[in-house]
């Protein structure tokens, strides 16, 4: 072996040891002080419209049935605590979900703007999971965007009348992988690559994680269709309870 | 069942004012991120080290155990920062593969380590406000400055539900723990679903229940609570700013260097 060959496996030993050995929370969390200023407020100021048309569809919810109210913070404590339990799983390393496919398909992803914040900044707070001044970035990616892709996937599959677990498959998984490159490219909009600038940077960024976040969205996608159809079965009242069961019902007469 | 609540409701720091200990957490914080200068974040980083470890009475171990817990993406996105892939090998380090370049400059790691070091001070001053004030005295802060109330609610009944749920959560995951529901990675995530479908439809049924039992307590869509008020003392607001004047000098010093 050359010298180079060597410090090459020493690094891919050392890159595979922190893989396994270092628990996987969340990281797709941006981290507390990793942007610059600039970048935290653009985020913010981003997210504001879809904030916005959150805040005003919840209070109509609201104000609709006072009842809400209680469902709506259970929702938001239930994404919380999904997201916060550690998957088990045998190979020693624990991993999260992120819950927002789950709370998009459910409530619908304008709810899940805010529910997602408020979630977000209970992580920062209590798990300490993200952060306050990558509140904006970590809002954008993980209760906008994905949330947008989830649903929109949801919603299409069920028109194109794609079998109803492969849609949620689908809906969980893709939103996923899409809050996976908006926080790489976020990363790299910030860490532009010194050689081939933005671009070269995002690819980085993607490799880097791919490895945690590929096999995590893949479990994320099976627990959210185990949960779903568990609904389905048990809980048709409660689903009603929050809009959900309407167009299921309508789906289920158009199969027939 | 969540450490950092309970050591914010046991810190040393609790009666202090939460609006000062708001105030000094997210000052220092925008000084950090804003001014990404290396000497206030280390400076910031020992206060913050100091006031949680001797004031807050929170142990070493522990506070060091929470500092590495955003080590993967630290390492890994500090990394990716660091070392680049291309055809031209840069002035620091290079490793061949092929035609390509595992390679990195001087100015790269320099501005790693910065960005690793500026980030690590501000987790610091986060988690100073973290095991410092509990989420309700947040909630007072965050009143006084006018966020919505709606919005306000929300975060109290989200954070009291939190811990009902996590409580059922758990229960569940260990009654399936005993029934060896984690065998393996597919019995696993069966075993996560289940539990995430029982609690949802525990969880709806505890909402309608609380509704009912806030309406029979007069409920009429707004929830008040008396907080405790801690006066703001003048010593310690004159300290921290100062504290902060000179962080913004030594910054304001760094840049200029």
């Amino acid at each position: 072996m050359t010298k180079k060959e060597k410090i090459l496996l020493k690094s891919a030993v050392a890159f595979a040891a922190v893989y396994s050995v270092a628990p996987i929370s969340n990281a797709m969390h941006i981290m507390e002080g990793y942007l610059p200023a600039g970048y935290c407020i653009a985020w913010g100021v981003i997210c504001l419209p879809f904030l916005i048309a959150g805040y005003i569809s919840l209070r109509n919810r609201i104000k609709e049935n006072r009842k809400n109210m209680t469902l709506i913070a259970m929702a938001g404590a239930f994404i919380f605590v999904i997201s916060s339990l550690k998957i088990p799983s045998v190979s020693g390393s624990c991993s999260h979900m992120t819950g927002t496919g789950l709370g998009a398909v459910l409530l619908g992803p304008a709810a899940v703007s805010i529910l997602g914040m408020i979630v977000l900044i209970f992580q920062a707070l209590l798990l300490a999971h993200g952060g306050l001044t990558t509140l904006g970035a970590n809002t954008f990616s993980m209760a906008v965007s994905g949330p947008l892709v989830s649903f929109g996937v949801y919603r299409l599959c069920g028109r194109l009348g794609v079998n109803r677990r492969i849609s949620i498959f689908l809906a969980a998984f893709l939103g996923d992988m899409f809050t996976y490159c908006v926080t790489s490219v976020q990363l790299a909009l910030a860490n532009p690559s010194e050689a081939g600038g933005v671009a070269a940077s995002v690819v980085k960024f993607l490799g880097v994680f791919a490895p945690t976040q590929l096999p995590l969205a893949v479990i994320e996608g099976l627990i959210t269709v185990v949960i779903l159809i568990g609904l389905e079965t048990y809980a048709g009242p409660e689903l009603r309870s929050i809009g959900f069961i309407r167009e299921n019902i309508a789906q289920k007469k158009e199969a027939r | 069942m969540i450490s950092i609540d309970q050591l914010a409701y046991r810190s040393g720091l609790r009666k202090v004012s939460a609006v000062e200990k708001t105030a000094y957490a997210l000052m220092t914080l925008v000084i950090c991120v804003a001014g990404r200068s290396l000497e206030a974040a280390l400076m910031a980083f020992a206060a913050n080290g100091f006031l949680v470890i001797r004031k807050g009475k929170v142990s070493l171990l522990r506070y060091g155990k929470m500092l590495l817990m955003p080590l993967v993406f630290l390492i890994l996105g500090t990394g990716a920062v660091i070392v680049n892939i291309s055809e031209i090998p840069l002035d620091a380090f290079a490793i061949r593969l092929g035609g390509w370049y595992l390679t990195g400059s001087r100015a790269g790691i320099w501005k790693g380590l910065e960005l690793g070091t500026v980030a690590m001070s501000a987790v610091s001053s986060m988690y100073f406000l973290a095991v410092s004030t509990p989420v309700t005295d947040v909630l007072g802060v965050l009143r006084k400055i006018r966020v919505p109330s709606l919005f306000l609610e929300l975060m109290l009944l989200i954070y009291r539900f939190i811990f009902v749920l996590l409580g059922t959560a758990e229960g569940i995951m260990t009654a399936q723990k005993c029934r060896m529901g984690n065998r393996d990675l597919r019995t696993g995530i069966r075993s996560f679903g289940m539990m995430g479908s029982a609690l949802f439809i525990r969880s709806v049924k505890r909402a309608g229940a609380l509704y009912d039992s806030m309406e029979a307590r007069c409920y009429d869509g707004e929830i008040r609570v008396l907080s405790r008020e801690r006066p703001v003392r003048k010593k310690e607001v004159l300290m921290i700013g100062a504290w902060e004047i000179l962080l913004v000098f030594v910054t304001l010093w760094s840049i200029m260097r």
